[in-house]
């Protein structure tokens, strides 16, 4: 038995305003590509985007966004998420654009890439606090918020499991 | 020439085009439901664009094709296309279906990748 391979493509959503990231939502994100697939690539990119197509993954505290394609069409798909220069939500037009982070098979390839990724970040960071006691802040949040290593294996057998 | 004759050697050069060629001719043919409908070289083009950009969207309609040559009578056009842009022209072609609210229809004759062959059709030869 073959599995149908998808392709997921991991987006940071960049906002001028890092508040706005909070009202958006998984269709809003979906409707915005959607259209700019539709505008980019005409009927025939419309009709590979309703193929399977699904926001996976959305974070809105961090704008970080897990969009799933089928693997037959995800370069066609792919060419027109740059065009995307602003999401509608139910209250307000947020400007923004998608960076594309990474291309992988698997949710949980994409996941690795993402823990990877943040803590780049993270030493990235680091340098610029001021003083020790800020240090001495950033460590403690860090260290309230980690998850146990076992529950997060589990979590991540879970979604192993996606189609 | 005769083979005979060493004076002047024969030489010959076979000319192989190792990439794929990078035009494609067609010779296709607008039917319309009204006969007496007049097209212009601009108006096809017109249309043809707007085909290709209902079916492909701004990407298709960048897409470059040329109407090199156009009869307005037998409403008959030569076409030629990058080769990458040849599906895409040639399936919205396909799924141009109104012309002004009358339905319409492109007959693609003959797709070559050298002009020189859409000059001749064995489907329209008559022997006598």
């Amino acid at each position: 038995m073959v599995r149908v391979k998808s392709r997921y493509l991991l987006c940071e959503i960049n906002v001028t305003d890092r508040n706005s990231l909070l009202l958006l939502n998984d269709k809003a994100i979906a409707a915005a590509v959607k259209e700019v697939v539709a505008r980019i690539h005409g009927d025939y990119g419309a009709a590979m985007c309703s193929l399977r197509f699904s926001v996976k993954y959305l974070n809105t505290q961090t704008g970080m966004v897990f969009l799933r394609f089928p693997k037959m069409s995800y370069k066609l798909l792919w060419s027109a998420l740059p065009f995307i220069t602003s999401i509608d939500t139910r209250w307000k037009k947020i400007p923004c654009f998608l960076n594309c982070l990474h291309v992988g098979g698997t949710i949980r390839t994409c996941q690795k890439f993402l823990i990877r990724y943040n803590t780049q970040q993270l030493h990235r960071m680091l340098p610029n606090c001021q003083n020790e006691e800020e240090k001495e802040k950033i460590r403690k949040a860090i260290l309230s918020c980690s998850i146990i290593q076992g529950a997060f294996e589990d979590e991540r057998d879970d979604n192993e499991d996606e189609p | 020439m005769n083979p005979e004759s060493k004076d002047e050697p024969v030489v010959y050069q076979s000319v192989v085009l190792k990439n794929a060629a990078p035009y494609q001719y067609m010779k296709v043919c607008l039917v319309l439901e009204d006969k007496s409908t007049k097209v212009s070289a601009v108006d096809l083009k017109q249309f043809i664009i707007t085909g290709l950009k209902s079916l492909h969207g701004e990407v298709g309609a960048a897409s470059h094709f040329d109407v090199l040559k156009y009869d307005e009578d037998t409403l008959t056009a030569f076409l030629r296309v990058s080769t990458i842009g040849l599906v895409k022209l040639w399936s919205s072609l396909t799924l141009l279906g109104f012309y002004n609210k009358q339905s319409c229809a492109f007959r693609v004759l003959q797709v070559s990748p050298f002009l020189l062959s859409l000059t001749g059709n064995s489907r329209e030869l008559e022997l006598d």
